[in-house]
């Protein structure tokens, strides 16, 4: 009795010394970095002076706070008005959270420009400021129908109605949302939807009567940017694809595929317009239709695209801008 | 073989279950309450849209139906019939389902059970602790709990699951005296063929009884989702295995024993790894007892980890996510009316009987030292027991202090420390004048001490609660009591609550500031028609300021009639 009585306290005795210590732990988050005071321990740094997004280059911002701290750091490009904004909660701001390949979160695109950087805290008065410079802006993977930096390409056509204040044309000035150069179509044509349009035709870029396009249609996105006018919504873009199926040169409505992407431009100001080629549909008057084709998104066979400018004709002048046609492979464009 | 085994049924004979020549019996019990409140808030302006006064009450029977198709079989079917006054053809009557099981013994050797079971092995496995009425209730407050255990089927420490238990023994002539089996397997919920699995919750234990003097055995429960039941693969486990001894020694004026429950839990989810849990716990206590002086002493440690997990001895029987039936809202504005104390005497319905593998909420005014029981994670420290009662039974007195602290910070590396004393005083003036009517005092303490001291002010904590019950139930004339309780709950202090997301992971912390204090007194008569049948009327006024701009007072008038047969 007693032997057992000694066992159990000895037993007892060495099972409780073997408590492993938990002085590094804690649970939950730091109560000090919720609480605590605010104060800039070390302020923001680009990790370089300037950077070459083309040769494919990054920058990454760096600070530290002394609580763990909402924040909101903007990068601004002084000539473009380029905007690209990153957040995040954390008391140290580092390259994971921070790291730059020169995209930008509002449009227009960053140019070569000096860029502003500023770190701001919600609801707290500090800023903290770099800057940064670009020396080449970031390149774009995929395949460019057109930035209009160049003029009109001699090998597409066009059509514009001879309505009243019509004004089809590249223009150029600082509000592209890349480069220099962007196209206006505007005016009023009271008697048709058609206010104007261009035909991309693939023989004006390498001269293969296809575009250089991936065959498979669900890795494949259009991407264009639209400009929206102030006080008007009554314009439509319509982006018309027709697939010569049949690699014959010619494109025949009656037996192959056209497909449209009909954007309303319903907002204000530069917006980028991606879409699955795989998710465009036929459309026959605004409506779903079955294709003339074999029904197939032949991406591969794309030899012509058509933008045009529409509008009720009833609605009166019509105004939009377009810039950057571009097919991006593998995801949408990130600009 | 060198010992003769034995092969033994435990827990009292089973020649209970059938009563000679009684093949079927109705047991059950009836209850009627009529209750008449005023509800007054005290505010700066008159609250004109809450109902002042209300009347209301129910008559219910449980009517069972114990059916002993042979000597070694019952059933049990029990359904409820329960009318609230005010109904009138059927309107405003439910019929329920209340229990239902098979047991019996097989080939003499196995008892089972099947359907509704009540169940607990250890206080760290599967056990339902009580952590929120700390102090003994008597008199007027009793009738209350009673009524509470009862609808919740709380008795013992058992929770109510559906499922199956057995259990048999083994007797040895020599070096064992006896090796008892017990096993259970309960249904936690359906899957609903999506994204919730099949959930089970099963386990058993094995208790070696060498002699008087040493015993020792071994627990496991799990939880545990059946995979390929619905459509989702992420299935959960809580799994707790545990150890438990006792071993002492006696002699003539003299015992001493020590005993305790060790043990560690496991807790993932098959997707999420890196969300596993593991942790151990001891606790353990050294018992002496002065047998002629009627004084016991304990003095015990604890030390359960801050990741030990176990569903079946951490769910709580209050479900504060829940809110109020009774005065749910109040003030012109309508706002909200806290569960208080009263509501934990008075309404059922804020209880839960189910076994939660989460985190569950706690009121830290009401329990903060140990709100999951004995089996609270993330506490260690010393505890001690002292306990006297007389040969004449005059007085029973017993108190308890924990003096407690956290293993790991939160939000901090500052631990809380939690002192904690409760104590019972049960002063019985019937035996001390020799009298054959009953008179009863009970007085009831419960005192908690929460502290977190820091450099930096956003991490201090203090918080203080005490909770006293003074009861006396006096026998006036046969069978006619006079009863009184004078209840008192206080607050003042500030925590700092973990906020926890579905895996419960702390994510953040919130304040939490309290000062207030809620006093219930009452008083009544009670009738004794036999032991299990009564009737009692009580009048209570309830004043609770936690509100501090919205306090309010509850007057109510109370009619219970209870019969149990």
């Amino acid at each position: 009795m007693k032997k057992i009585f000694l066992i159990s306290i000895v037993g007892f005795s060495l099972f409780t010394s073997c408590r492993k210590e938990e002085i590094n732990k804690i649970d939950g988050p730091s109560l000090e970095d919720l609480n605590g005071a605010f104060s800039v321990i070390t302020g923001l740094q680009a990790s370089q002076d300037s950077v070459d997004f083309a040769a494919g280059e990054t920058v990454f911002f760096t600070a530290e706070i002394a609580k763990t701290t909402p924040w909101k750091l903007r990068v601004i490009g002084m000539t473009s008005g380029a905007e690209k904004i990153m957040t995040g909660t954390s008391k140290i701001i580092d390259a994971s959270q921070t790291l730059w390949n020169g995209s930008t979160t509002n449009l227009p695109m960053f140019r070569a420009e000096i860029c502003k950087v500023e770190l701001t805290f919600p609801g707290l008065p500090d800023t903290l400021m770099t800057d940064v410079k670009i020396i080449n802006p970031k390149v774009n993977a995929g395949f460019l129908i057109t930035d209009f930096e160049t003029g009109f390409n001699p090998g597409w056509t066009s059509f514009i109605q001879s309505g009243a204040d019509m004004d089809f044309q590249i223009k150029s000035d600082v509000t592209a949302p890349e480069g220099n150069a962007y196209y206006n179509m505007a005016g009023t044509v009271d008697w048709d939807w058609l206010v104007g349009l261009i035909n991309f035709k693939a023989t004006a870029y390498s001269g293969a009567t296809l575009f250089p396009l991936t065959s498979n249609p669900n890795n494949l996105y259009f991407n264009v940017m639209v400009y929206g006018e102030v006080g008007l919504t009554n314009s439509l873009v319509l982006f018309q694809f027709q697939e010569d199926e049949d690699a014959n040169g010619t494109f025949d409505t009656a037996t192959e595929d056209l497909y449209s992407h009909q954007i309303t431009i319903d907002w204000t100001g530069w917006k980028l317009v991606s879409i699955k080629y795989s998710d465009i549909p036929c459309l026959v008057n605004g409506s779903p239709a079955t294709a003339n084709g074999n029904g197939q998104h032949n991406s591969d066979k794309i030899n012509q695209i058509n933008m045009l400018h529409l509008a009720n004709p009833i609605s009166g002048f019509a105004k939009s801008k377009l810039d950057y046609i571009i097919f991006t492979e593998n995801g949408p464009l990130i600009p | 073989m060198r010992f003769t085994i034995y092969i033994a049924i435990l827990l009292g004979s089973f020649s209970a279950f059938a009563q000679e020549g009684k093949k079927v019996q109705f047991v059950g019990g009836a209850r009627s309450l009529l209750s008449h409140s005023d509800f007054t808030s005290q505010t700066d302006m008159e609250d004109t849209v809450t109902a002042r006064k209300m009347t209301g009450g129910y008559a219910l029977l449980d009517l069972g139906f114990k059916i002993n198709p042979n000597a070694t079989t019952e059933i049990l079917g029990m359904i409820r019939i329960k009318n609230d006054f005010g109904g009138f053809w059927g309107s405003g009557v439910n019929f329920d389902v209340r229990q239902l099981y098979v047991k019996g013994v097989a080939a003499n050797v196995l008892r089972y059970q099947i359907g509704n079971i009540d169940y607990k092995l250890s206080p760290y496995t599967f056990y339902n602790h009580n952590a929120d009425m700390l102090v003994q209730s008597t008199a007027s407050l009793k009738i209350k709990e009673d009524i509470v255990n009862y609808e919740t089927f709380y008795k013992n420490n058992t929770w109510r699951q559906q499922g199956a238990a057995a259990d048999f023994a083994l007797k040895f002539p020599k070096v064992i005296q006896e090796m008892k089996f017990n096993g259970f397997i309960t249904r936690m919920n359906p899957t609903n063929m999506t994204n919730i699995l099949e959930r089970f919750y099963g386990g058993g234990n094995i208790t070696i009884v060498q002699s008087k003097y040493f015993t020792i055995g071994g627990n496991h429960v799990s939880v545990f989702d059946l995979k390929q039941t619905a459509a989702s693969n992420d299935a959960y486990r809580n799994s707790v295995s545990t150890g438990t001894f006792a071993s002492g020694m006696e002699f003539d004026k003299i015992k001493f024993g020590i005993d305790g429950e060790t043990g560690f839990s496991n807790s993932f989810s098959s997707q999420d790894n890196e969300g596993k849990l593991s942790d151990y716990f001891v606790n353990a206590k050294l018992n002496v007892e002065a047998k002629k002086l009627g004084i016991k002493f304990n003095l015990g440690y604890m030390d359960n980890g801050a990741d030990f997990r176990s569903a079946g001895a951490q769910s709580k029987r209050v479900d504060y996510n829940q809110v109020n039936n009774y005065y749910d809202r109040y003030t012109n504005a309508q706002i909200v009316r806290s569960l208080s104390m009263y509501d934990l005497y008075n309404d059922p319905t804020l209880y839960t009987s189910s076994i939660n593998t989460g985190i569950m909420a706690y009121n830290p005014s009401i329990n903060n030292a140990l709100p999951y029981g004995t089996a609270t994670f993330n506490r260690k420290g010393i505890y001690s027991t002292l306990s006297y009662e007389d040969k004449k039974k005059i007085v029973a007195v017993t108190a308890t202090y924990y003096k407690l602290s956290e293993i790991r910070g939160q939000g901090t590396f500052n631990l809380k420390t939690f002192d904690y004393l409760k104590g019972n005083l049960v002063f019985d003036v019937s035996n001390l004048l020799k009298w054959k009517l009953k008179q009863i005092v009970n007085i009831g303490v419960a005192y908690q001490n929460t502290q977190r001291k820091s450099d930096l002010s956003f991490e201090k904590i203090s918080l203080k609660s005490t909770t006293v019950n003074v009861g006396v139930e006096l026998e006036i004339v046969k069978d006619l009591a006079i009863l009184g309780n004078a209840f008192m709950f206080s607050s003042v202090g500030n925590e700092i609550l973990p906020v926890r997301n579905d895996k419960g992971e702390i994510i953040n912390f919130s304040p939490y500031i309290v000062d207030g204090q809620e006093l219930n007194l009452s008083a009544g008569l009670k009738f004794n028609f036999s032991k299990d049948v009564y009737l009692a009327c009580l009048y209570e006024q309830n004043k609770n300021n936690f509100n501090t701009l919205n306090p309010y007072n509850i007057k109510q008038l109370m009619l219970f009639y209870v019969m149990k047969f």
